[in-house]
């Protein structure tokens, strides 16, 4: 008997932190997603689904969330196709290759919010440097307003977005990259495989848990990732860069309607889990096989 | 005494610790919208100052960026973690009112307190006949120009009307180069606002009666008559990334030559472009002569919840004195809310602040409507896109008149 609970004992002080730090909060925002709330967070009525009936007829929650969609694809993806081959030539052995290093890690210890303002004055149409710069080139005669319409400033948070990714996404990499044996590539070679035939067979495949830990760190960072959006357009204009995350803290902070807000954070925690779980079981597929 | 003994022992000793050092003395927390750098360190003085007279009496000021503090208060008040004075934006009062947050300050105004008032800025913090909260800070919207631009231009006197102003323009933009006639705003807080200017020179109203004023004749000329500036370049181009500091900027780099906004531009340009050589004038006014400027104030307001109301009454008191209003008003640049302050040469005297203060008969606040800030966001969105060239100027409008219109309801 004392054995058979005793592992029990055990971990339920875990499981009651884990419990008041996950389901707690998670109870709270169904409660609110469920009742009329006032702009203090004051519960009164209960309306069941109304809140969600009313964020599913309103065309802008619609919008954001395929923005997110395409917000989150197009960087996850852009920073994995960028990723690899940086940490490739970061593995290398050059002179050099620490300072290197140091180069493509750095941008990680700032701030992103601070990061997404400097590209906020980057993008300035009268006096920002990308302007400028691509004046100089000769490329452009008349300044571009990058963030007065979508159709440019969405596709430059996105590039924003990989580039403030690729740091994370490059020391994961590296460390899976260290633990690929020297002597693999050798026999390789010996064999007669070419350099590509290297990375398509020995790399890629080594590689593959890794790819797979920053393609699912990444998918969740991103997907609730709020600073660039912010910094930059504050979703505009006309709630045209909004994704869901700053549609949320518009819905519930600025407007002051918590109960939609609560409902929206529970629809991207619902999409979130989803898509983790249906990549986990591919995964632990694949590995299987 | 075992472990677990001298554990609880410890535990209650640190709780009664805990307790007695925030409560013993009253201690007044207050939640402070931060303007400028210098707004911090003006409220920390004036707490010392205000400690030094009434030593029981402890301040505690928490500065808030201004983007943040709507945020910090709604988390605050649902915890109940709530300072005990805050300062809000008075177009959020009424929402704060409905719900019982804010306490009625009306028995400790005496009316030698209230005769300190300028009314115009104390009544947009009276509801039901009550007083919810005290002008905190208050200032008015006029034109700012550019003297050199104008003159260049041939233009010796500031536009007076809509007509005058986009006659004006054309002739900035005649000049050749890259320097555009009306500074105009579309990116987010005040995009709004930017609008009304044109709408009520025109007559119109934001709410009438109930009902939204976006789909009256007014609004609809307005956004033709904007919309004409952007098309025929005479506004800088890409509004809709020029926020209200961006616009300030432009005029400041003599990039504009004319934008319309707070008194506060006049103290950056002082640091930031002495040699600008710039004139404020009122708001152009409409073809039958209406004009309106925006006045804001925003309030303290003391939180019905707070346990410490009498000595948060008599910090407010304090605040409220001639000497501080004028201290505070000159770090920020912003209208006196206070009659015998208004008399100091540094404002009495002070060209700028005149036309501000001559519009004031005109002025119009934002309405006191539960759920403002939702319909300042459609009104947002329906602009931008007019703007963007993304909507008809008469169907945006009447569309987000009727969201709106749902909204008042």
């Amino acid at each position: 008997m004392q054995r058979a609970t005793a592992p029990y004992i055990l971990i339920l002080p875990s499981f009651v932190l884990a419990a008041a730090i996950i389901l707690w909060p998670l109870k709270e925002i169904v409660s609110l997603s469920l009742h009329d709330v006032n702009r203090f967070g004051m519960l009164r009525d209960f309306i069941g689904l109304e809140h969600f009936r009313v964020l599913f007829a309103d065309p802008d929650f619609i919008a954001a969330t395929w923005r997110t969609l395409v917000w989150t694809a197009a960087v996850v993806l852009g920073t994995l196709i960028v990723s690899v081959p940086i940490a490739l030539i970061l593995n290398e052995d050059f002179y050099g290759r620490g300072i290197a290093r140091i180069l493509i890690m750095l941008p990680w210890a700032i701030s992103l919010t601070m990061t997404a303002i400097v590209w906020r004055w980057a993008l300035n149409g009268e006096s920002g440097m990308l302007n400028s710069a691509l004046r100089g080139l000769g490329l452009i005669n008349t300044n571009i307003q990058w963030l007065a319409e979508a159709s440019t400033a969405f596709p430059m948070q996105i590039l924003i977005g990989i580039l403030v990714s690729v740091p994370f996404t490059v020391t994961i990499f590296l460390g899976g990259l260290s633990s690929v044996p020297d002597d693999l590539y050798e026999a390789a070679a010996t064999e007669g495989a070419g350099s590509w035939d290297q990375f398509r067979l020995i790399t890629l495949p080594l590689l593959r848990p890794f790819i797979n830990i920053a393609f699912v760190l990444n998918t969740i960072y991103v997907f609730n990732s709020f600073p660039i959006i912010w910094a930059t357009t504050q979703g505009g204009p006309a709630n045209s860069t909004d994704i869901l995350v700053t549609y949320l803290y518009k819905v519930g902070f600025r407007i002051g309607r918590l109960g939609e807000a609560a409902a929206v954070s529970l629809i991207m925690f619902a999409i979130l889990l989803v898509f983790t779980i249906i990549y986990v079981r591919l995964a632990m597929r694949e590995a299987k096989a | 005494m075992t472990i677990k003994q001298k554990l609880c022992l410890l535990a209650g000793a640190s709780l009664i610790a805990f307790t007695t050092s925030a409560f013993a003395d009253s201690t007044v927390r207050v939640t402070i919208a931060e303007y400028s750098k210098g707004t911090g360190p003006y409220f920390e003085e004036a707490a010392k100052a205000f400690e030094t007279a009434n030593p029981d009496t402890k301040i505690q000021i928490e500065v808030v960026p201004w983007d943040n503090l709507q945020q910090k208060l709604t988390t605050d008040i649902s915890a109940g973690a709530n300072a005990d004075l805050s300062i809000i934006g008075t177009r959020w009062l009424l929402d704060y009112v409905k719900e019982g947050i804010v306490a009625p300050l009306d028995e400790h105004i005496t009316p030698d307190f209230r005769a300190r008032f300028i009314d115009t800025f104390l009544s947009p913090s009276v509801m039901n006949g009550k007083v919810y909260g005290l002008p905190i800070a208050a200032s008015a919207r006029a034109m700012y120009y550019n003297k050199d631009i104008f003159a260049k231009a041939g233009i010796d006197t500031p536009p007076a009307t809509w007509t005058d102003l986009k006659t004006a323009a054309e002739k900035i933009k005649a000049l050749g180069g890259e320097t555009y006639g009306f500074g105009l705003q579309g990116k987010e807080i005040e995009t709004d606002v930017y609008f009304y200017y044109g709408m009520w020179s025109n007559g119109g109203e934001i709410v009438k009666d109930g009902k939204s004023g976006l789909d009256s004749q007014a609004a609809i000329d307005t956004a033709k008559l904007y919309k004409s500036f952007i098309d025929e370049g005479l506004t800088q181009p890409g509004v809709t990334s020029y926020a209200r500091e961006d616009v300030q900027n432009l005029f400041k780099q003599g990039k504009v030559a004319t934008v319309i906004t707070a008194p506060f531009l006049s103290n950056q340009i002082k640091a930031e472009a002495p040699d600008l050589k710039y004139g404020v004038a009122p708001i152009p006014a409409g073809p039958t002569g209406d004009k309106g400027t925006y006045g804001v104030t925003d309030s303290i307001v003391l939180f019905e919840n707070s346990k410490n109301k009498e000595a948060a009454w008599k910090f407010l008191d304090f605040l409220f004195t001639t000497e501080q209003r004028t201290k505070f008003d000159k770090v920020e640049g912003f209208l006196p809310v206070n009659a015998e302050e208004s008399k100091d040469p540094f404002f009495a005297d002070n060209a700028d602040l005149k036309v501000f203060t001559s519009l004031l008969p005109n002025a119009r606040f934002a309405p006191v409507i539960p759920g403002w800030e939702d319909i300042a966001q459609t009104t947002s969105n329906a602009i931008q896109k007019i703007y963007l060239g993304e909507g008809e100027p008469e169907a945006t409008l009447k569309e987000a008149a009727a969201k709106i219109n749902e909204t008042l309801k």
